[in-house]
Protein backbone atom coordinates (compact mmCIF):
# COMPACT_ATOMS: atom_id res chain seq x y z
CA UNK A 1 0.00 0.00 0.00
CA UNK A 2 2.98 2.28 -0.45
CA UNK A 3 5.08 4.04 2.14
CA UNK A 4 3.58 5.92 5.05
CA UNK A 5 3.50 9.64 4.44
CA UNK A 6 2.27 10.61 7.89
CA UNK A 7 3.41 8.62 10.86
CA UNK A 8 2.26 9.20 14.42
CA UNK A 9 3.87 7.29 17.21
CA UNK A 10 2.38 7.33 20.70
CA UNK A 11 1.49 10.94 20.05
CA UNK A 12 0.32 13.04 22.97
CA UNK A 13 0.04 16.67 23.91
CA UNK A 14 -0.68 18.19 27.27
CA UNK A 15 -2.54 21.40 27.99
CA UNK A 16 -2.94 23.34 31.15
CA UNK A 17 -6.47 24.33 31.97
CA UNK A 18 -7.17 27.72 33.50
CA UNK A 19 -3.62 28.83 33.62
CA UNK A 20 -3.63 32.25 35.14
CA UNK A 21 -0.59 33.50 33.27
CA UNK A 22 1.44 33.27 36.38
CA UNK A 23 3.84 30.55 35.42
CA UNK A 24 6.98 31.05 37.35
CA UNK A 25 10.04 31.84 35.30
CA UNK A 26 11.96 29.04 36.89
CA UNK A 27 9.27 26.58 35.94
CA UNK A 28 9.18 27.73 32.34
CA UNK A 29 12.85 27.18 31.81
CA UNK A 30 13.69 24.24 33.97
CA UNK A 31 10.61 22.09 33.87
CA UNK A 32 10.16 20.31 30.61
CA UNK A 33 8.46 16.97 30.17
CA UNK A 34 10.07 14.85 32.82
CA UNK A 35 8.42 15.15 36.16
CA UNK A 36 4.90 16.44 36.05
CA UNK A 37 3.33 18.67 38.61
CA UNK A 38 0.45 16.46 39.64
CA UNK A 39 -2.36 18.97 39.59
CA UNK A 40 -5.73 18.38 38.04
CA UNK A 41 -5.16 21.42 35.86
CA UNK A 42 -3.08 19.41 33.45
CA UNK A 43 -4.94 17.35 30.93
CA UNK A 44 -4.24 15.51 27.74
CA UNK A 45 -6.47 16.45 24.82
CA UNK A 46 -4.75 13.69 22.90
CA UNK A 47 -2.70 10.78 24.10
CA UNK A 48 -1.24 7.48 22.90
CA UNK A 49 -2.17 8.00 19.28
CA UNK A 50 -0.40 5.67 16.91
CA UNK A 51 -1.31 5.46 13.26
CA UNK A 52 0.16 5.58 9.80
CA UNK A 53 -1.33 7.25 6.80
CA UNK A 54 -0.16 6.13 3.41
CA UNK A 55 0.32 8.11 0.27
CA UNK A 56 -2.91 8.76 -1.59
CA UNK A 57 -5.16 7.89 1.31
CA UNK A 58 -8.08 10.06 2.29
CA UNK A 59 -8.66 9.90 6.00
CA UNK A 60 -11.57 11.39 7.88
CA UNK A 61 -11.18 12.37 11.51
CA UNK A 62 -14.39 12.00 13.48
CA UNK A 63 -15.30 12.80 17.02
CA UNK A 64 -17.40 15.02 19.21
CA UNK A 65 -16.56 18.64 19.81
CA UNK A 66 -13.54 19.11 22.00
CA UNK A 67 -12.09 15.66 21.58
CA UNK A 68 -8.90 16.88 19.99
CA UNK A 69 -9.58 16.63 16.26
CA UNK A 70 -8.26 20.07 15.47
CA UNK A 71 -5.42 19.57 17.89
CA UNK A 72 -4.46 16.49 15.93
CA UNK A 73 -4.38 18.45 12.67
CA UNK A 74 -2.28 21.13 14.33
CA UNK A 75 0.18 18.52 15.52
CA UNK A 76 0.43 17.05 12.03
CA UNK A 77 0.82 20.51 10.55
CA UNK A 78 3.60 21.25 13.01
CA UNK A 79 2.01 24.36 14.49
CA UNK A 80 1.87 22.58 17.83
CA UNK A 81 4.63 20.51 19.37
CA UNK A 82 3.89 17.12 20.96
CA UNK A 83 4.81 16.51 24.58
CA UNK A 84 4.96 12.78 24.08
CA UNK A 85 5.79 10.58 21.15
CA UNK A 86 6.23 11.98 17.69
CA UNK A 87 4.54 12.74 14.43
CA UNK A 88 6.36 12.93 11.14
CA UNK A 89 5.31 13.97 7.66
CA UNK A 90 7.30 12.88 4.65
CA UNK A 91 6.26 15.57 2.26
CA UNK A 92 5.16 19.15 2.26
CA UNK A 93 1.99 19.88 4.15
CA UNK A 94 -0.72 22.34 3.15
CA UNK A 95 -2.59 23.09 6.35
CA UNK A 96 -6.04 24.46 5.60
CA UNK A 97 -6.93 25.09 9.18
CA UNK A 98 -8.52 28.46 8.62
CA UNK A 99 -8.98 29.66 5.10
CA UNK A 100 -8.64 33.34 5.77
CA UNK A 101 -5.80 33.02 8.26
CA UNK A 102 -3.04 34.78 6.39
CA UNK A 103 -5.19 37.63 5.17
CA UNK A 104 -4.70 41.23 6.17
CA UNK A 105 -7.90 43.23 6.03
CA UNK A 106 -6.21 46.45 4.98
CA UNK A 107 -4.56 45.02 1.91
CA UNK A 108 -6.29 44.52 -1.40
CA UNK A 109 -7.38 41.17 -2.78
CA UNK A 110 -4.40 41.17 -5.12
CA UNK A 111 -1.90 41.80 -2.35
CA UNK A 112 -3.51 39.21 -0.16
CA UNK A 113 -3.32 36.54 -2.84
CA UNK A 114 0.38 37.24 -3.19
CA UNK A 115 0.82 37.19 0.55
CA UNK A 116 -1.09 34.00 1.23
CA UNK A 117 0.43 32.27 -1.79
CA UNK A 118 3.96 33.00 -0.69
CA UNK A 119 3.21 32.05 2.89
CA UNK A 120 2.12 28.67 1.54
CA UNK A 121 5.35 28.44 -0.39
CA UNK A 122 4.34 29.42 -3.91
CA UNK A 123 6.96 31.35 -5.80
CA UNK A 124 6.36 34.80 -7.18
CA UNK A 125 6.22 33.57 -10.76
CA UNK A 126 3.84 30.74 -9.87
CA UNK A 127 1.47 33.21 -8.30
CA UNK A 128 1.72 35.50 -11.27
CA UNK A 129 0.86 32.79 -13.75
CA UNK A 130 -2.02 31.46 -11.67
CA UNK A 131 -3.33 34.82 -10.57
CA UNK A 132 -6.21 35.19 -13.03
CA UNK A 133 -7.29 31.63 -12.41
CA UNK A 134 -7.35 32.22 -8.67
CA UNK A 135 -9.40 35.38 -9.00
CA UNK A 136 -11.94 33.96 -11.42
CA UNK A 137 -12.32 30.77 -9.39
CA UNK A 138 -13.06 32.86 -6.32
CA UNK A 139 -15.51 34.96 -8.35
CA UNK A 140 -14.10 38.23 -7.02
CA UNK A 141 -12.98 39.70 -10.37
CA UNK A 142 -14.51 43.08 -9.69
CA UNK A 143 -12.90 43.40 -6.28
CA UNK A 144 -9.29 42.56 -7.04
CA UNK A 145 -8.06 45.97 -5.99
CA UNK A 146 -10.51 46.52 -3.17
CA UNK A 147 -9.21 46.22 0.39
CA UNK A 148 -10.23 42.95 1.93
CA UNK A 149 -12.14 44.65 4.67
CA UNK A 150 -14.87 45.42 2.13
CA UNK A 151 -15.20 41.75 1.21
CA UNK A 152 -18.02 39.64 2.55
CA UNK A 153 -16.96 36.71 4.69
CA UNK A 154 -17.96 34.35 1.90
CA UNK A 155 -15.72 36.17 -0.54
CA UNK A 156 -12.76 35.94 1.79
CA UNK A 157 -13.25 32.22 2.19
CA UNK A 158 -13.60 31.75 -1.56
CA UNK A 159 -10.40 33.67 -2.16
CA UNK A 160 -8.61 31.63 0.47
CA UNK A 161 -9.74 28.37 -1.04
CA UNK A 162 -8.79 29.49 -4.54
CA UNK A 163 -5.23 30.09 -3.46
CA UNK A 164 -5.11 26.73 -1.78
CA UNK A 165 -6.50 25.01 -4.87
CA UNK A 166 -3.28 26.02 -6.63
CA UNK A 167 -0.97 24.41 -4.10
CA UNK A 168 0.88 21.30 -5.12
CA UNK A 169 1.69 20.03 -1.65
CA UNK A 170 1.29 16.25 -1.38
CA UNK A 171 -0.43 16.39 2.02
CA UNK A 172 -3.63 18.32 2.64
CA UNK A 173 -5.01 18.92 6.09
CA UNK A 174 -8.56 20.23 5.96
CA UNK A 175 -10.45 21.42 9.00
CA UNK A 176 -14.15 22.01 8.36
CA UNK A 177 -13.47 24.54 5.66
CA UNK A 178 -15.99 22.91 3.35
CA UNK A 179 -18.78 23.88 5.67
CA UNK A 180 -18.60 27.48 4.56
CA UNK A 181 -19.57 29.04 1.28
CA UNK A 182 -22.83 28.66 -0.59
CA UNK A 183 -23.90 25.52 -2.39
CA UNK A 184 -22.54 26.55 -5.77
CA UNK A 185 -19.13 27.26 -4.37
CA UNK A 186 -19.15 24.07 -2.33
CA UNK A 187 -19.66 22.09 -5.50
CA UNK A 188 -16.58 23.76 -6.95
CA UNK A 189 -14.62 22.90 -3.83
CA UNK A 190 -15.66 19.28 -4.13
CA UNK A 191 -14.43 19.20 -7.71
CA UNK A 192 -11.08 20.58 -6.63
CA UNK A 193 -10.68 18.08 -3.82
CA UNK A 194 -11.69 15.23 -6.11
CA UNK A 195 -9.07 16.37 -8.58
CA UNK A 196 -6.45 16.54 -5.85
CA UNK A 197 -7.26 13.05 -4.67
CA UNK A 198 -7.04 11.75 -8.23
CA UNK A 199 -3.58 13.24 -8.43
CA UNK A 200 -2.65 10.89 -5.62
CA UNK A 201 -2.43 13.41 -2.83
CA UNK A 202 -3.07 12.56 0.76
CA UNK A 203 -6.01 14.13 2.55
CA UNK A 204 -6.79 14.36 6.23
CA UNK A 205 -10.25 15.81 6.73
CA UNK A 206 -11.88 16.87 9.96
CA UNK A 207 -15.61 17.14 9.55
CA UNK A 208 -18.96 16.62 11.16
CA UNK A 209 -20.70 16.01 7.89
CA UNK A 210 -21.31 12.32 7.20
CA UNK A 211 -21.85 13.00 3.53
CA UNK A 212 -18.55 14.87 3.11
CA UNK A 213 -16.74 12.15 4.98
CA UNK A 214 -18.16 9.26 3.02
CA UNK A 215 -17.77 11.15 -0.21
CA UNK A 216 -14.03 11.71 0.08
CA UNK A 217 -12.63 9.40 2.68
CA UNK A 218 -11.99 5.70 2.57
CA UNK A 219 -10.68 5.46 6.08
CA UNK A 220 -11.85 6.96 9.33
CA UNK A 221 -10.19 7.76 12.63
CA UNK A 222 -12.73 8.05 15.42
CA UNK A 223 -11.26 9.93 18.36
CA UNK A 224 -13.02 9.86 21.67
CA UNK A 225 -11.82 11.63 24.80
CA UNK A 226 -8.35 12.04 23.37
CA UNK A 227 -7.69 8.45 22.44
CA UNK A 228 -8.02 6.67 19.12
CA UNK A 229 -11.21 4.65 19.44
CA UNK A 230 -11.63 3.20 15.98
CA UNK A 231 -9.26 3.15 13.03
CA UNK A 232 -10.79 1.49 10.02
CA UNK A 233 -12.97 1.93 6.96
CA UNK A 234 -14.91 5.17 7.12
CA UNK A 235 -18.29 3.39 7.46
CA UNK A 236 -17.06 1.50 10.48
CA UNK A 237 -15.66 4.60 12.14
CA UNK A 238 -18.84 6.52 11.48
CA UNK A 239 -20.92 3.68 12.84
CA UNK A 240 -18.83 3.61 16.01
CA UNK A 241 -19.22 7.34 16.37
CA UNK A 242 -22.95 7.33 15.73
CA UNK A 243 -23.63 4.51 18.13
CA UNK A 244 -21.59 6.28 20.80
CA UNK A 245 -23.50 9.49 20.29
CA UNK A 246 -26.97 8.02 20.17
CA UNK A 247 -26.38 5.07 22.46
CA UNK B 1 9.01 18.85 15.42
CA UNK B 2 12.48 18.39 14.01
CA UNK B 3 15.53 20.04 15.49
CA UNK B 4 16.08 23.28 13.70
CA UNK B 5 19.12 25.40 13.32
CA UNK B 6 20.01 28.94 12.50
CA UNK B 7 19.83 28.15 8.80
CA UNK B 8 16.03 27.94 9.08
CA UNK B 9 15.73 31.68 9.06
CA UNK B 10 17.93 31.97 6.04
CA UNK B 11 15.99 29.31 4.14
CA UNK B 12 12.77 31.18 4.81
CA UNK B 13 14.17 34.57 3.97
CA UNK B 14 11.54 35.18 1.30
CA UNK B 15 8.79 34.70 3.88
CA UNK B 16 10.67 37.01 6.22
CA UNK B 17 10.94 39.60 3.48
CA UNK B 18 7.24 39.22 2.83
CA UNK B 19 6.32 39.72 6.47
CA UNK B 20 8.45 42.83 6.65
CA UNK B 21 6.90 44.21 3.49
CA UNK B 22 3.39 43.47 4.71
CA UNK B 23 4.24 45.12 8.00
CA UNK B 24 5.48 48.27 6.30
CA UNK B 25 2.65 48.46 3.76
CA UNK B 26 0.08 48.07 6.49
CA UNK B 27 1.74 50.69 8.59
CA UNK B 28 2.10 53.35 5.96
CA UNK B 29 -0.70 52.66 3.56
CA UNK B 30 -3.35 54.56 5.42
CA UNK B 31 -1.38 57.53 6.58
CA UNK B 32 -1.10 60.46 4.25
CA UNK B 33 2.48 61.31 5.06
CA UNK B 34 3.50 57.67 4.95
CA UNK B 35 7.05 56.98 5.87
CA UNK B 36 7.73 60.66 6.53
CA UNK B 37 6.31 59.94 9.97
CA UNK B 38 9.26 57.77 10.84
CA UNK B 39 11.44 60.85 10.22
CA UNK B 40 9.21 63.36 11.95
CA UNK B 41 9.27 61.59 15.27
CA UNK B 42 13.03 61.60 15.90
CA UNK B 43 13.29 65.10 14.45
CA UNK B 44 10.71 66.48 16.84
CA UNK B 45 12.37 64.67 19.72
CA UNK B 46 15.68 66.16 18.68
CA UNK B 47 14.09 69.61 18.64
CA UNK B 48 12.76 69.14 22.16
CA UNK B 49 16.03 67.88 23.57
CA UNK B 50 17.96 70.57 21.74
CA UNK B 51 15.75 73.20 23.34
CA UNK B 52 16.05 71.79 26.84
CA UNK B 53 19.65 70.70 26.91
CA UNK B 54 21.16 72.78 24.14
CA UNK B 55 19.49 76.12 24.75
CA UNK B 56 18.47 76.03 28.41
CA UNK B 57 21.39 74.00 29.74
CA UNK B 58 23.84 75.19 27.02
CA UNK B 59 25.43 71.87 26.19
CA UNK B 60 28.44 72.38 23.91
CA UNK B 61 29.69 69.65 21.67
CA UNK B 62 32.14 69.44 18.78
CA UNK B 63 34.71 71.91 17.54
CA UNK B 64 33.38 75.33 18.50
CA UNK B 65 30.66 73.67 20.53
CA UNK B 66 27.83 74.27 18.07
CA UNK B 67 27.21 70.76 16.83
CA UNK B 68 24.81 69.59 19.52
CA UNK B 69 21.89 69.14 17.07
CA UNK B 70 24.00 66.81 14.94
CA UNK B 71 25.02 64.95 18.07
CA UNK B 72 21.37 64.49 19.01
CA UNK B 73 20.27 63.41 15.56
CA UNK B 74 22.92 60.78 15.14
CA UNK B 75 21.93 59.29 18.48
CA UNK B 76 18.17 59.62 18.18
CA UNK B 77 17.74 57.91 14.82
CA UNK B 78 19.35 54.65 15.94
CA UNK B 79 17.55 55.00 19.26
CA UNK B 80 14.19 55.12 17.48
CA UNK B 81 15.14 51.88 15.77
CA UNK B 82 16.03 50.27 19.09
CA UNK B 83 13.02 51.68 20.88
CA UNK B 84 10.34 50.72 18.37
CA UNK B 85 11.94 47.32 17.77
CA UNK B 86 11.70 46.51 21.44
CA UNK B 87 8.10 47.58 21.87
CA UNK B 88 6.90 46.04 18.62
CA UNK B 89 8.75 42.77 18.92
CA UNK B 90 7.20 42.26 22.34
CA UNK B 91 3.79 41.71 20.76
CA UNK B 92 5.09 40.15 17.54
CA UNK B 93 3.65 36.75 18.42
CA UNK B 94 0.49 37.78 20.24
CA UNK B 95 -0.69 40.10 17.49
CA UNK B 96 -0.18 37.56 14.73
CA UNK B 97 -1.40 34.52 16.58
CA UNK B 98 -3.91 33.55 13.92
CA UNK B 99 -1.22 33.28 11.33
CA UNK B 100 1.11 31.43 13.65
CA UNK B 101 -1.40 28.81 14.74
CA UNK B 102 -2.52 27.96 11.23
CA UNK B 103 0.55 28.27 9.07
CA UNK B 104 3.75 26.38 9.36
CA UNK B 105 6.21 29.23 9.24
CA UNK B 106 9.24 29.27 11.53
CA UNK B 107 8.00 31.29 14.46
CA UNK B 108 11.21 33.22 15.01
CA UNK B 109 10.56 35.05 11.76
CA UNK B 110 7.85 37.14 13.39
CA UNK B 111 9.95 38.92 16.02
CA UNK B 112 12.92 39.14 13.66
CA UNK B 113 10.65 40.66 11.03
CA UNK B 114 9.66 43.43 13.41
CA UNK B 115 13.30 44.30 14.03
CA UNK B 116 14.00 44.36 10.31
CA UNK B 117 10.96 46.51 9.59
CA UNK B 118 12.15 49.14 12.03
CA UNK B 119 15.63 48.84 10.56
CA UNK B 120 14.19 49.73 7.16
CA UNK B 121 12.80 52.91 8.68
CA UNK B 122 16.18 53.66 10.18
CA UNK B 123 17.80 53.30 6.76
CA UNK B 124 15.13 55.54 5.28
CA UNK B 125 16.16 58.20 7.77
CA UNK B 126 19.84 58.17 6.84
CA UNK B 127 19.52 60.93 4.21
CA UNK B 128 18.28 63.24 6.96
CA UNK B 129 21.35 62.37 8.97
CA UNK B 130 23.51 63.19 5.95
CA UNK B 131 21.81 66.56 5.57
CA UNK B 132 22.53 67.41 9.20
CA UNK B 133 26.11 66.28 8.73
CA UNK B 134 26.46 68.73 5.84
CA UNK B 135 24.88 71.62 7.73
CA UNK B 136 27.09 71.13 10.78
CA UNK B 137 30.11 70.31 8.63
CA UNK B 138 30.62 66.98 10.23
CA UNK B 139 33.39 65.38 8.26
CA UNK B 140 32.78 62.58 5.81
CA UNK B 141 35.54 60.08 5.88
CA UNK B 142 36.87 56.86 7.25
CA UNK B 143 35.07 57.42 10.53
CA UNK B 144 31.84 56.55 8.74
CA UNK B 145 33.04 52.98 8.79
CA UNK B 146 32.03 52.99 12.44
CA UNK B 147 28.41 52.90 11.36
CA UNK B 148 28.23 49.44 9.70
CA UNK B 149 29.91 48.00 12.78
CA UNK B 150 27.39 49.74 15.02
CA UNK B 151 24.52 48.50 12.86
CA UNK B 152 25.69 44.89 12.99
CA UNK B 153 26.06 45.02 16.76
CA UNK B 154 22.72 46.72 17.24
CA UNK B 155 21.01 44.23 14.94
CA UNK B 156 22.39 41.30 16.94
CA UNK B 157 21.31 42.89 20.19
CA UNK B 158 17.81 43.80 19.02
CA UNK B 159 17.15 40.38 17.47
CA UNK B 160 18.28 38.79 20.71
CA UNK B 161 15.98 41.02 22.75
CA UNK B 162 13.09 40.39 20.34
CA UNK B 163 13.51 36.63 20.65
CA UNK B 164 13.33 36.94 24.42
CA UNK B 165 10.49 39.44 24.66
CA UNK B 166 8.10 37.97 22.09
CA UNK B 167 7.60 34.54 23.74
CA UNK B 168 7.71 36.01 27.25
CA UNK B 169 4.85 38.35 26.38
CA UNK B 170 2.77 35.38 25.32
CA UNK B 171 3.30 33.75 28.69
CA UNK B 172 2.93 36.90 30.76
CA UNK B 173 1.20 39.89 29.30
CA UNK B 174 2.71 42.23 31.88
CA UNK B 175 6.02 41.98 30.08
CA UNK B 176 4.88 44.67 27.65
CA UNK B 177 4.44 47.12 30.49
CA UNK B 178 7.78 46.29 31.96
CA UNK B 179 9.40 46.79 28.59
CA UNK B 180 8.15 50.36 28.42
CA UNK B 181 9.74 51.15 31.74
CA UNK B 182 13.03 49.52 30.84
CA UNK B 183 13.08 51.38 27.53
CA UNK B 184 12.83 54.68 29.31
CA UNK B 185 15.65 53.72 31.64
CA UNK B 186 17.82 52.57 28.76
CA UNK B 187 17.25 55.84 26.96
CA UNK B 188 18.86 57.79 29.76
CA UNK B 189 21.39 55.08 30.52
CA UNK B 190 22.87 55.40 27.05
CA UNK B 191 24.94 58.31 25.78
CA UNK B 192 22.32 59.77 23.45
CA UNK B 193 21.63 63.19 24.94
CA UNK B 194 25.04 63.66 26.53
CA UNK B 195 28.59 62.61 25.70
CA UNK B 196 29.94 59.58 27.51
CA UNK B 197 32.60 61.74 29.19
CA UNK B 198 29.85 63.25 31.36
CA UNK B 199 29.47 59.87 32.99
CA UNK B 200 33.08 58.76 33.16
CA UNK B 201 34.21 62.13 34.54
CA UNK B 202 31.34 62.40 36.97
CA UNK B 203 31.72 61.83 40.69
CA UNK B 204 29.70 58.63 40.60
CA UNK B 205 31.32 55.66 42.38
CA UNK B 206 33.36 53.31 40.24
CA UNK B 207 30.87 50.42 40.46
CA UNK B 208 28.05 52.60 39.14
CA UNK B 209 30.18 53.53 36.16
CA UNK B 210 30.99 49.88 35.57
CA UNK B 211 27.33 48.95 35.54
CA UNK B 212 26.68 51.80 33.17
CA UNK B 213 29.43 50.67 30.81
CA UNK B 214 28.15 47.12 30.83
CA UNK B 215 25.11 48.24 28.87
CA UNK B 216 25.90 47.06 25.33
CA UNK B 217 24.10 50.09 23.89
CA UNK B 218 26.84 52.37 25.25
CA UNK B 219 29.47 51.03 22.87
CA UNK B 220 27.01 51.02 19.97
CA UNK B 221 25.99 54.63 20.42
CA UNK B 222 29.58 55.71 20.91
CA UNK B 223 30.27 54.23 17.49
CA UNK B 224 27.44 56.24 15.96
CA UNK B 225 28.73 59.41 17.54
CA UNK B 226 32.26 58.63 16.47
CA UNK B 227 31.16 59.11 12.86
CA UNK B 228 31.22 62.86 13.37
CA UNK B 229 32.95 63.32 16.70
CA UNK B 230 36.24 61.38 16.60
CA UNK B 231 36.83 62.00 20.31
CA UNK B 232 33.83 59.76 21.03
CA UNK B 233 35.41 56.72 19.38
CA UNK B 234 35.00 53.92 21.95
CA UNK B 235 38.07 52.21 23.31
CA UNK B 236 38.73 48.63 22.24
CA UNK B 237 37.83 47.36 25.67
CA UNK B 238 34.49 49.17 25.64
CA UNK B 239 33.83 47.81 22.16
CA UNK B 240 34.74 44.33 23.35
CA UNK B 241 32.33 44.54 26.28
CA UNK B 242 29.62 45.85 24.00
CA UNK B 243 30.10 43.23 21.29
CA UNK B 244 30.21 40.49 23.90
CA UNK B 245 26.96 41.81 25.34
CA UNK B 246 25.25 42.01 21.95
CA UNK B 247 26.12 38.52 20.81
CA UNK B 248 25.56 37.15 24.28
CA UNK B 249 22.02 38.51 24.22
CA UNK B 250 21.53 37.09 20.72
CA UNK B 251 22.58 33.63 21.89
CA UNK B 252 20.41 33.90 24.98
CA UNK B 253 17.49 34.97 22.83
CA UNK B 254 17.92 32.04 20.50
CA UNK B 255 18.04 29.64 23.40
CA UNK B 256 15.06 31.22 25.17
CA UNK B 257 12.95 31.10 22.05
CA UNK B 258 13.74 27.43 21.45
CA UNK B 259 12.93 26.67 25.04
CA UNK B 260 9.62 28.50 25.20
CA UNK B 261 8.32 27.70 21.72
CA UNK B 262 6.28 24.58 22.56
CA UNK B 263 4.58 26.30 25.48
CA UNK B 264 3.98 29.45 23.45
CA UNK B 265 2.26 27.52 20.68
CA UNK B 266 -0.19 26.03 23.14
CA UNK B 267 -0.87 29.38 24.67
CA UNK B 268 -1.60 31.27 21.46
Amino acid sequence: MGTPIIEANDLGVQFIRNRRRKLRLREMFIYRGGRQPSTADHFWPLRHLTFQIHEGEAVGVIGRNGTGKSTLLKLIAGVLHPDEGSVACYGRVAPLLQLSAGFADDLTGRENVQLLGSLHGLSRSQIKSKFDEIISFAEVDKFVDTPLRHYSSGMKVRLGFSVIAQLTHPILLVDEVLAVGDRAFRTKCYTVIDRMLKEGRTLVLVSHSDSDLTRFCSRGLYINAGVLHTDGPIREALAAYNSAVTG
Amino acid sequence: MKPRSTTTVWRHRDVLWLLVRRDLTLKYQQSFLGYIWSLVEPLVLALIYWFVFGVLYTTKIGVGGGAYPLFLICGLFPWMWANSSMSESANALTSQSRLITTMKVPRELFPIGRVLGRFAEFVAGLPVLAVFALIYSGHFGLSWLAMPLAVVMQMALLVGIALILAPLTVMMRDVARMVRLVQRMLFYATPILYPLAKVTESGAPEWVKNIYLANPLVGIFQLYHAMFFPEEMPSLSLLGVSAFGCFGVLALGWWTFRRLEPAVLKEL
